[in-house]
C-alpha cells in the first residue's frame, strides 16, 4: 500500500509541477508586457528597461520560473498590477468562497438526498418522474442566466434581498447569512438535478445488492433497511463525487457567482487576475486549485480501490 | 431468444418518452438553426453582422427607431414590419436579433458537435491505449489526464484568446487563424477528451477481464485487432452517451469562454456571444439574455434526454454513464 | 463649534475670491457630518500619490494629499484652473522659462502634527523617480533628474530648497509650458521624508488635506475621516480651499455595476465614481435627471486612429473618407447618448479649442474619395478592447469600412493587454483601431503629445497614428515650451485644424460621465472636477 502511496504522491508532484510550467509558458507566450503595464502608458523605454530589472524580467525565462516558484513557496509573491501580497489577498477572499461553495453545498446536498431518496423508492411512479424531470431541467440552466435573472428580479425588482457584499460570519452571522441567500439559492439550484440523479442511480443499484436482502430477511423495518444499508451506501460515492467537484467548483461557478453578486472571493479574484494577465495571483491560485484537484482526486482513487475491488489501479502491477 | 442487443436497444429507445420528446426538440433546434439562411434573405433581408443603428423601420405605417437616442434598441416586432426584426434589434448596433440567434445557434452547434467528436475519438484512443496496455503507458496516459483535469482552463482560454487574437497559431503545417471558431473547438475538445477518457478508461480495465476478449488474446489476436475488433465495439454504447451529454456540456463551456472573450470572436454571432452582450443589458432589455440562454437550455435539455435514454437503452446499469454527469460538471464551472 | 466656525470662514474666503465653488454662501440647507458611502468598479490603482495614475486614484486623493499648488474646486473651465495649495502663490517663472520660484506657506502640519518642511518637497520628487512611477515623465526635464532616475546622482540637482525660509527653486533643462500644471498632479502631492520607495496603498502616509484615509484594504474598500490637522491648522493658512462638509467617507469595491446604480437608488451608496453603465442610462435619465442624476463633461477625446505609414491609410484621402462616412448619430446611439460628437484633436474645454467641421458626415463623398485614391490593398485590421461600448463603436467603424469596399476584420485584444499591443509598432495587421485619450492635466500640450513624431516609440507608443509632419513636430515642441496665453491658445487652434486636414485620426466624441447621487445628497452642492471627478470636499447630506 505504501508503494502505491508513493507513487500516488510522485504523480501528484509531478502533475503540479507540469501546471506550474505550463502556466508560467502560457503566460510568457501572450503578446503581453508586464513592465511596460506596471510602469504606467507614460513610460519611456528606458523607465520600462529599469522596471524589467527591478522585477527581473530580464532574465532568462528559467530563472524567472525559479524566482516565481520561489517567491509562490515562501508566500511573498507580489502581484503586478497592484503590488499586492499575493497570499493576503488569497487569505481575504477565502472566507467568502468557502461560505459560498460549502453553504450551497449543504443545501444541494440536502436537498439531493430528498429526491434521490423520494425518486429511487418510487421509481418508476409519477414522483420519480417529475423530480427526475425537476432534476434534468436543473442540470440543463446556465448559470449566468439564473444568477443574473435572480439577482435583476429578486434583489433590485422586489428587494427582497441585498444585491452585494460579503459580511463576515463572526461581524454579524445573521447578516452573513442574509447576503448568502441568493447565491446559495442560485448555486443550489444547479446541481440539484446533478446529485439527485446520481443518488438515485446508485440507490437502483445498492437496492439490489445481497446485503440488502439478507438486511430484509432478518426482519429490520423497511424504513431501517432503506436508510441505514441502502441509502448510506449510496451516499459513499456522493461524497466521493463531492469532493471532485468542490475544487472544480471554486474555479467555476463561484466565480460568476461572486462577480454577479460581488462577494470579493477567491474566485473574483482569479478572474480579475486573469483578465489582468497578472502572473503572480494566476500562479498562485492555479496552483491552489490544481493542489486540491489532484489531492483530492488521489483520496477518490483510493476510496474507490477500497469500495470496489472489481476495478483494481496500480496494485495489479 | 432475445433479438440482438442492436435492436433491444432502439426497442428500449423508442418506448422511452423522454428519449423521443428529446429527439423531437432537438430535431427541431436543428431546423431553426438551419433556416438561417432562408430566415434573413427572404424574411429579415438582413445578416447577422449587418448594423442598423441610425435606421428606421415601419412597423404599421409608423416609422420607428431601430435605436433611440439614448441607445434603447428595438423590442420584438413580431410580424409587425413583415419578419423584420421578429424578436427586435440586439443591442446598441441593431443587428436583427432573430437572424443572429439562428446563424448564432449553427456556430455554437459546430462547435460544440465538433469539440465532442474530437474529445471522444481522442478519449477512445487514449483509453483504449491506457487500459489495454497498462503499465507505462497508462503511467504516462493517466498522467496526462490529471494535468489535464486539474488544468486552469480559465487562464487557458484567456492567453489563447489573447494571443491568438494577435497572431494567430501556426503549429508546423497547422495554421489557424485568429478569431477562428476552432480556438473554443480546440480548448473544449481538449478539456473533455480527458474527462471522457477516464471513464472509459474505467470500462476498459473492466472489460478485459471478461472471457470474450481473454478468448480472443488465446486465439492469437495481436492487441491492435483486440482493442479495434474486440474492445472497441463493446465501448461504443459508452462513448455515444458520453458524446451526446458532453455536446450539452460544449455548449455550456463555449458560452463561458465566449463570456470571457476566448471563444468566438466580434462581430460574430454564437449563443454564447450573445449572452455576454445580453448580460451588459439585462436591466433595460433582458430578453437578450433571456433568448439565447432559453436557447442553449432547450438544447442541453433536450441532449440529456436523448443521452438519458441511449445509456437505459443500451447499458441499463453503466457506471460509466452515471460518471459521464460527472465530467459534465467539472467541464460547465471549470470553464464557465 | 470650533469646526463651523472653521467652515464659515472658508465659505467667507470663497465667496470673496468668487473662484466658483457652488454653494456656500446659497441658501444650502445642508446639515454637517455624516457618513458618505462611495461605490467604485475598480477600488483606486494605488492610495499613493506618487503613484497613482488612474482617475479613481487622483479622485480619492484629492483633498487628501496636496501638492505646492491644486486645480480650484469648481466645475468645468473654472476646475481647470491651477491656485496655490501648499505653496503661497502661483509660481514665479523666469524670463527664459527654466527657473520656477515657490514658497511654502508657514505652519503647515501633516496629520500626524509634523511640520511640513520645504526640503520634503524635494524628498517627494526623489521618492517619485525611487518608485518607478509613471509621472516621472513630467518631472525629468527638471536638471539632474535623469541622473538622478539612473543612479548616477544621490538627488535631485534642480531642486534647491531653504527649510529657513521655505523657498523652493526648481530649475529646468528647458522650458516647460505644460510643467505648472504638472506640479498640480497628485505625482507632486508632498508625503514626510522617509516616507519608503515603495507602494504605501496598505498603509498611506499622513494627510495634508480636509481628510485623512484611516484604513485601507486595496482593491476592497478604504475610508476616511476628517484631518484634525486640518481644522487645527492647515485650513486657517489655506483658506481658499474647501474643508468638506461630510465627517467620514467611506468607498468601496463592487464588482457589478448594475449593483452599484441599484444600491444609488435605494439609497444603500451616496456616490457612485464610475459613468452609469450604458444599458440603464436612459432609465436612470428619464427617473433621476435634475433631482439625483446629470450629465458633467470629462476632458477626453475619443477616435479612432489610423496607421499613416501603411496602406491603405498612408493616403490622406483615404483617411478624409473616413471622417466623412463615420455617422455621428451612429455612434451617438452606440455610446447610449453619452458622447458628445466631435472632429476635433482637443475636447472642449481645454484652451485652444476651437470647433470647425471639416468633414461633414456625407458618405457619397466618402465613396468618391475611395474611388478617387483606389486603395490596391483593401485588407484592413481594425483592432479594439473588450470593454463596452468601445466594442460596439469598433464593430460599427469595421461595418463602415466594409460598406466603403475594404475588407475589414475586427480584432478584440483584453482590455489589459490592448495598450501594449498596439502600443507596439511592431505589431502585424497594425492598421487602424479605436483608442480613448483622457487628460493627465488640462493642457492642450497633453493632447497634441500624440501627434508628435519625435514621440513614436518602439513600446507603449502614444503616436498610435505614427504620424510625423516635420512641421507639425517642430510646432508642438515650440508650443509646449511657452507658458499658455491667448497667442498659444490661438495657435494650438491652428495647429488642431491642420493637423485634421491631414486627418491621421477619426475623432468621434467627447464622452460625458454622469452624476449620480442618492436622493439625500443635497444635489445642487455637488462639484464635478474636469480633473478629478466627484470632489469629496462639495457632498453634503440634506
Amino acid at each position: 500500500m505504501s508503494a502505491f502511496l508513493l507513487k500516488r504522491l510522485a504523480r501528484m508532484l509531478g502533475v503540479l509541477f507540469v501546471i506550474s510550467v505550463a502556466v508560467f509558458l502560457i503566460f510568457n507566450v501572450m503578446p503581453n508586457e508586464p513592465a511596460a503595464q506596471i510602469a504606467g502608458k507614460s513610460a519611456t523605454p528606458q523607465l520600462i528597461a529599469q522596471v524589467e530589472e527591478t522585477w527581473g524580467f530580464d532574465e532568462p525565462l528559467p530563472e524567472q520560473y525559479l524566482t516565481v516558484m520561489k517567491l509562490t513557496f515562501t508566500g511573498e509573491l507580489v502581484s503586478y498590477t497592484r503590488q499586492l501580497d499575493v497570499d493576503e489577498e488569497i487569505w481575504k477572499g477565502l472566507p467568502a468562497t468557502l461560505s459560498l461553495c460549502l453553504g450551497a453545498a449543504v443545501i444541494w446536498l440536502l436537498l439531493a438526498i430528498v429526491f434521490g431518496y423520494l425518486s429511487a423508492f418510487r421509481a418508476g411512479k409519477a414522483t420519480d418522474r417529475v423530480l427526475m424531470l425537476v432534476s434534468l431541467i436543473s442540470i440543463s440552466l446556465p448559470i449566468f442566466l439564473v444568477s443574473s435573472l435572480a439577482l435583476n428580479y429578486l434583489s433590485y425588482k422586489l428587494e427582497l434581498f441585498p444585491s452585494s457584499g460579503y459580511v463576515g460570519i463572526t461581524e454579524d452571522p445573521l447578516d452573513w447569512a442574509y447576503h448568502l441567500i441568493l447565491p446559495w439559492t442560485t448555486m443550489a439550484v444547479l446541481f440539484v438535478g446533478l446529485y439527485a440523479r446520481v443518488l438515485r442511480a446508485n440507490l437502483l443499484e445498492v437496492m439490489d445488492e445481497d446485503y440488502v436482502r439478507t438486511a430484509r430477511a432478518k426482519g429490520l423495518g423497511e424504513r431501517q433497511v432503506r436508510i441505514r444499508h441502502v441509502l448510506r451506501n449510496a451516499l459513499l460515492p456522493i461524497v466521493t463525487l463531492f469532493g471532485l467537484d468542490f475544487a472544480a467548483l471554486i474555479g467555476g461557478a463561484a466565480i460568476i457567482t461572486e462577480y454577479i453578486f460581488s462577494l470579493g472571493g477567491i474566485g473574483q479574484l482569479t478572474a480579475n487576475a486573469v483578465a489582468d494577465l497578472d502572473l503572480p495571483p494566476v500562479m498562485a491560485l492555479s496552483m491552489l486549485a490544481a493542489f486540491f484537484v489532484v489531492v483530492l482526486n488521489t483520496l477518490v482513487d483510493i476510496a474507490y480501490t477500497w469500495l470496489d475491488p472489481r476495478i483494481k489501479l496500480e496494485r495489479a502491477q | 431468444m432475445e433479438g440482438s442487443p442492436r435492436r433491444t436497444a432502439l426497442r428500449r429507445l423508442r418506448g422511452d418518452r423522454g428519449a423521443i420528446a428529446g429527439l423531437v426538440l432537438f430535431a427541431a433546434i436543428v431546423v431553426f438553426v438551419l433556416a438561417a439562411p432562408l430566415w434573413a434573405n427572404h424574411v429579415a433581408d438582413t445578416g447577422p453582422n449587418a448594423t442598423h443603428t441610425t435606421e428606421k423601420v415601419e412597423v404599421d405605417g409608423e416609422p420607428r427607431e431601430v435605436v433611440s437616442v439614448e441607445g434603447k434598441p428595438v423590442g420584438p416586432l413580431w410580424l409587425g414590419a413583415g419578419g423584420k426584426f421578429f424578436l427586435g434589434a440586439d443591442g446598441r448596433l441593431g443587428r436583427d436579433e432573430m437572424v443572429r440567434l439562428m446563424y448564432g445557434g449553427r456556430t455554437s452547434l459546430f462547435i460544440s458537435l465538433t469539440a465532442s467528436l474530437i474529445a471522444t475519438l481522442s478519449a477512445l484512443a487514449l483509453a483504449l491505449l491506457a487500459g489495454w496496455f497498462r503499465g507505462r503507458v497508462d503511467a504516462v496516459i493517466s498522467f496526462l489526464l490529471d494535468v489535464i483535469w486539474a488544468f486552469p482552463v480559465l487562464l487557458l482560454g484567456i492567453a489563447l484568446g489573447t494571443a491568438l487574437a494577435v497572431g494567430g497559431l501556426q503549429l508546423g503545417p497547422l495554421s489557424i487563424s485568429a478569431g477562428s471558431i476552432w480556438i473554443p473547438t480546440l480548448i473544449g475538445a481538449f478539456v473533455f477528451a480527458a474527462y471522457i477518457a477516464r471513464p472509459l478508461r474505467g470500462e476498459v480495465l473492466a472489460l478485459r477481464e471478461q472471457e470474450f476478449v481473454k478468448a480472443a488474446v488465446a486465439g492469437g489476436a495481436g492487441s491492435g485487432r483486440v482493442m479495434l475488433g474486440e474492445l472497441l465495439p463493446n465501448l461504443v454504447p459508452t462513448a455515444i452517451v458520453l458524446f451526446t451529454v458532453n455536446v450539452a456540456n460544449m455548449m455550456l463551456l463555449e458560452a463561458g469562454l465566449s463570456f470571457l472573450g476566448a471563444g468566438v470572436q466580434a462581430p460574430d454571432a454564437s449563443w454564447g456571444t450573445m449572452i455576454a452582450g445580453g448580460f451588459e443589458q439585462i436591466v433595460s432589455s433582458p430578453r437578450l439574455m433571456i433568448l439565447p440562454s432559453t436557447m442553449i437550455f432547450l438544447t442541453v435539455l433536450s441532449l440529456n434526454l436523448i443521452g438519458d435514454g441511449l445509456g437505459t437503452a443500451l447499458n441499463p446499469r453503466s457506471r460509466a454513464t452515471t460518471e459521464a454527469h460527472t465530467g459534465r460538471f467539472e467541464a460547465e464551472y471549470e470553464g464557465a | 463649534m470650533r469646526k463651523l466656525g472653521a467652515v464659515l470662514v472658508v465659505c467667507g474666503a470663497i465667496a470673496a475670491s468668487a473662484i466658483g465653488v457652488a454653494g456656500c454662501g446659497s441658501s444650502s440647507s445642508g446639515k454637517e457630518g455624516g457618513t458618505l458611502k462611495v461605490s467604485f468598479v475598480a477600488g483606486a490603482d494605488y492610495l499613493d500619490p506618487q503613484l497613482s495614475y488612474f482617475a479613481e486614484g487622483w479622485s480619492s486623493m484629492y483633498n487628501t494629499y496636496l501638492p505646492l499648488l491644486t486645480y480650484a474646486h469648481a466645475e468645468g473651465d473654472a476646475g481647470n484652473e491651477v491656485i496655490p495649495a501648499l505653496a503661497e502663490d502661483l509660481p514665479t517663472i523666469s524670463k527664459d522659462g527654466k527657473t520656477y520660484e515657490l514658497t511654502l506657506r508657514k505652519g503647515l502640519k501633516y496629520s500626524d502634527g509634523k511640520p511640513i518642511k520645504a526640503s520634503d518637497f524635494k524628498a517627494t520628487i526623489e521618492r517619485l523617480f525611487e518608485v518607478e512611477s509613471p509621472g516621472i515623465p513630467f518631472f525629468t526635464d527638471i536638471v539632474g533628474a535623469e541622473d538622478f532616475l539612473e543612479g548616477k546622482a544621490k538627488e535631485i540637482a534642480g531642486i534647491e530648497t531653504d527649510d529657513e525660509t521655505g523657498q523652493i527653486t526648481i530649475r529646468l533643462v528647458r522650458p516647460r509650458g505644460p510643467f505648472v500644471n504638472e506640479l498640480a498632479t497628485p505625482f507632486a502631492a508632498v508625503v514626510p521624508p522617509g516616507t519608503p520607495a515603495k507602494d504605501q496603498t496598505p498603509n498611506p502616509p499622513p494627510a495634508t488635506g480636509p481628510y485623512e484615509i484611516v484604513e485601507s484594504n486595496p482593491g476592497r474598500s478604504w475610508s476616511y475621516r476628517r484631518n484634525p490637522e486640518w481644522a487645527r491648522n492647515n485650513a486657517k493658512l489655506m483658506p481658499d480651499l474647501p474643508s468638506g462638509h461630510v465627517d467620514r467617507i467611506e468607498a468601496k469595491v463592487v464588482s457589478n455595476d448594475s449593483t452599484q446604480v441599484n444600491e444609488i437608488e435605494q439609497g444603500d451608496a451616496n456616490w457612485m465614481f464610475d459613468p452609469l453603465p450604458p444599458d440603464q442610462v436612459a432609465e436612470v435619465r428619464a427617473r433621476f435627471e435634475g433631482t439625483q442624476y446629470r450629465t458633467v463633461p470629462s476632458n477626453s477625446t475619443y477616435y479612432f486612429w489610423m496607421n499613416t505609414t501603411r496602406p491603405p491609410f498612408d493616403d490622406v484621402k483615404v483617411r478624409q473618407a473616413v471622417n466623412h462616412a463615420l455617422d455621428p448619430a451612429a455612434l451617438e446611439r452606440i455610446n447610449a447618448g453619452e458622447i458628445t460628437s466631435t472632429q476635433q484633436v482637443l475636447p472642449p474645454a481645454i484652451p485652444g479649442y476651437e470647433q470647425f467641421e471639416l468633414y461633414p458626415h456625407d458618405v457619397k463623398k466618402a465613396k468618391e474619395l475611395i474611388a478617387e485614391a483606389d486603395p490596391a490593398d483593401r485588407d484592413v485590421t481594425v483592432w479594439t478592447l473588450n470593454i463596452s461600448p468601445n466594442d460596439d463603436a469598433a464593430a460599427y467603424y469595421q461595418d463602415v469600412l466594409n460598406k466603403l469596399g475594404f475588407d475589414a476584420e475586427l480584432k478584440t485584444v483584453n482590455a489589459n493587454s490592448y495598450f501594449t499591443v498596439i502600443g507596439n509598432p511592431s505589431t502585424p495587421d497594425l492598421d487602424t483601431g479605436w483608442i480613448n485619450f483622457f487628460q493627465d492635466y488640462p493642457h492642450p500640450d497633453d493632447f497634441f503629445r500624440a501627434l508628435d513624431g519625435a514621440n513614436i516609440s518602439s513600446v507603449n507608443n502614444v503616436n498610435l497614428a505614427q504620424f510625423d509632419d516635420p512641421k507639425v513636430n517642430a510646432k508642438i515642441q515650440e508650443l509646449a515650451e511657452q507658458q499658455l496665453g491667448p497667442e498659444q491658445e490661438a495657435e494650438y487652434a491652428e495647429l488642431d485644424r491642420e493637423v485634421m486636414e491631414q486627418a491621421p485620426w477619426a475623432p468621434y466624441g467627447n464622452r460625458s460621465l454622469s452624476l449620480f447621487v442618492s436622493d439625500d445628497i443635497d444635489f445642487d452642492e455637488v462639484i464635478w472636477s474636469p480633473t478629478f471627478a466627484g470632489d469629496l470636499t462639495s457632498f453634503q447630506f440634506k
